[in-house]
């Protein structure tokens, strides 16, 4: 990867993480869809995907709400796709391996996110504070720039939590994989699904409906009987 | 009956509330004591609708909540029961409702408030009333959401005031 | 006075607005300035160069709902601002309105789209991703935006229209069940994609399928640590320890 691409990858990390809260919600935060355009831009969308669909369930049944704050898996998706589309070529592994090792670096790093977003919030006190004082004053157009400045704040907020899963994420990257890459290999498919498994689970958990074992159940164990009678 | 989360919350029934904590406690039957919002129609239909069929909302005043805690209608119910200002929480307790746990969720700050955490803004009113509780027993902690760790409310005091509102 | 009726371009504006209701989202006041911001085009045209500090001030103060809620919120504000101009009495004020339903819409929007929609879009994405398609993200983006955009523009328009009676409306559509009919699907879909992962891990294993039964109780045990509150971090960690442990031992 050249310079140009991180800087792509930088405005991709801060468009994913402003979509979080401060602009549109598209969704476009979420990691299915933030790792395959970080891929797109760096060239490799489909390890994107992939990276995407091993995060995309484990935080999804954590709500957004109020001031609740979640770990920041866009970043986690945003980093792991640039650690893997950077690193690999550099610790010699490639493929699913090299992948699985990118996302479990990147999931604990995800906290940085938490007090990074904490830190934005906190800066936006100081614009509520202004926007206050534009208003008292009169100054009705001064009031919403000062609103529109929150967006900087988000932004770098999401910048520095994508640098921080690259950089630091590089550097335990490149100590760990040597000794790990073989038994990451050896556990391979499984180690995959069992991730893509945890999630499932955690959303399971943390769903909010009564009859939700039953029906989970259910619907288990019908479409494994299909799958295995066929 | 069973008072499953007793709450604090300025914005009563919300997302933090439906979302997170029904099902973490598993709650059938939400209660809300409020004199303002008992008191207004328009409000309490907002906050039927927000509710689906298949939980239990009950909105009251002070009064009304203490003595529909106690009667047989709650019997079976897994209550979560939530107050908006901690002077409520006091007078509906004093009134008999059996709960041994308080949650402070959101306080929201104002004039003359300091906040403790990013959620909880307290003054010297809120503080003796809290006090109050806690002399009846009533154990008092600080979490947002369930995912959020639990911390006792003296520890929050103790730990000073992060910024206040001027 | 008669009441000032909102023009169109107006009212397009305050939609797009609504995009940015949380670019200041703040610890202080929430979405207070956002909801300004949201508001400014239309009480500009309501109160022209007579609009007063006491209006912004009332529409800055503590604010937070669902943000895709915030238009239908702005909607029957403004209408009700407007009668209010014109000096026409309404029950309640725009005020005493918006501090009314906040929470009861965070409420609906948080069950409805976060807990409803999003997972259900997420889970259909994944599915479609597990087959290699890069149409997931796609499949995605439009299975949620397309419902969110609509709620965002119809509650702009409900809420001017209808002004109060909006919420008798939104009462009907009875969200909440909805949002629990999404959940319910969702919580099926999840079935599906949990056995048809363990399918294919048996099938990669050379192992008959019926192993894949074995899976159950363990995504059940996790989701139950989950729901005590035990964080995806630690499972993950857990999982992956114990498969890199498995894999270096045999």
């Amino acid at each position: 990867m050249v310079i140009g691409d991180y800087m792509l990858a930088g405005l991709m990390a801060m468009l994913t993480g402003m979509d979080r809260v401060a602009l549109i919600q598209f969704m476009i935060s979420r990691p299915l869809v933030a790792g395959p355009l970080t891929g797109l831009v760096l060239g490799n969308p489909l390890v994107g995907l992939e990276v995407g669909m091993l995060l995309e369930l484990l935080w999804l049944g954590r709500l957004p709400v109020g001031a609740a704050i979640p770990p920041d898996d866009t970043q986690v998706a945003v980093g792991a796709t640039v650690l893997a589309l950077s690193m690999g070529p550099l610790i010699g592994v490639s493929g699913m391996p090299l992948l699985i090792l990118c996302v479990l670096v990147a999931i604990p790093l995800g906290k940085f996110g938490q007090v990074f977003d904490r830190l934005a919030r906190q800066v936006n006190d100081r614009l509520a504070l202004n926007g206050k004082k534009a208003l008292a004053a009169g100054d009705y157009s001064g009031a919403e720039r000062t609103h529109l400045l929150g967006l900087v704040s988000f932004a770098t907020a999401s910048l520095a939590t994508a640098v921080m899963i690259v950089l630091c994420g590089s550097f335990i990257l490149s100590l760990t994989a040597p000794f790990l890459i073989d038994a990451v290999r050896e556990a391979g498919l499984s180690l995959q699904y069992s991730l893509i498994l945890v999630g499932a689970a955690v959303l399971l958990g943390t769903i909010n409906v009564n009859r939700s074992i039953s029906l989970f159940c259910a619907a288990f164990v019908g479409t494994l009987l299909v799958l295995w009678l066929r | 009956m069973s008072i499953v989360l007793a709450r604090i919350d300025s914005r009563l029934v919300h997302g933090q509330v439906l979302e997170a904590w029904v099902p973490y406690v598993n709650a059938d039957c939400v209660v809300v004591a409020n004199n303002e919002v008992a008191g207004t129609s328009f409000q309490c239909m907002v906050m039927q609708a927000a509710v689906p069929s298949s939980l239990k909302l009950i909105i009251g005043t002070l009064e009304e909540t203490a003595s529909i805690l106690s009667s047989a209608e709650l019997l079976k119910k897994r209550v979560l029961l939530l107050f908006s200002k901690s002077e409520d929480a006091l007078r509906v307790r004093q009134l008999g409702a059996s709960f041994t746990k308080l949650n402070l969720g959101n306080m929201h700050s104002s004039v003359g408030k300091d906040r403790y955490t990013c959620t909880i803004a307290l003054d010297q009113h809120d503080i003796e009333k809290l006090q109050q509780l806690e002399d009846q027993g009533v154990s008092i902690v600080s979490q947002c959401v369930p995912a959020d760790r639990e911390q006792n409310w003296r520890k929050l005091i103790r730990s000073g005031v992060r910024s206040g509102y001027r | 006075m008669k009441e000032i009726r909102l023009a169109w371009p107006v009212l397009l504006r305050i939609f797009f607005r609504s995009f940015l209701v949380q670019a200041s989202w703040n610890f202080e006041r929430l979405q207070n300035l956002g909801f300004f911001y949201l508001l400014s085009p239309g009480l500009r045209s309501i109160y022209g160069d007579s609009l007063s500090r006491d209006v912004c001030e009332r529409h800055s103060a503590y604010f937070n709902t669902h943000p895709y809620f915030s238009p239908l919120v702005a909607g029957t504000v403004l209408r009700l601002e407007a009668k209010a101009h014109a000096g026409e009495e309404t029950t309640i004020d725009a005020e005493t309105y918006k501090q009314m339903v906040m929470g009861p819409f965070a409420a609906m929007g948080d069950a409805l789209f976060w807990g409803g929609l999003r997972p259900l879009a997420a889970l259909i994405g994944l599915l479609i991703a597990s087959q290699g398609s890069l149409w997931a993200p796609v499949v995605f983006l439009v299975l949620f935006n397309l419902p969110h955009l609509l709620f965002r523009s119809g509650g702009l328009l409900l809420g001017y229209t209808q002004g109060l009676r909006a919420i008798e409306t939104v009462q009907k559509c009875r969200l909440p069940d909805l949002a629990l009919r999404l959940k319910e699907s969702t919580i099926i879909l999840i079935g599906v994609l949990c056995a048809y992962l363990s399918f294919k891990g048996c099938e990669h294993q050379d192992l008959s399928a019926v192993w894949g039964f074995v899976l159950l109780p363990v995504v059940l045990l996790f989701a139950w640590l989950a729901h005590k509150g035990v964080t995806s971090l630690f499972l993950v960690l857990l999982t992956t320890l114990s498969l890199l442990l498995l894999a270096l031992l045999f």
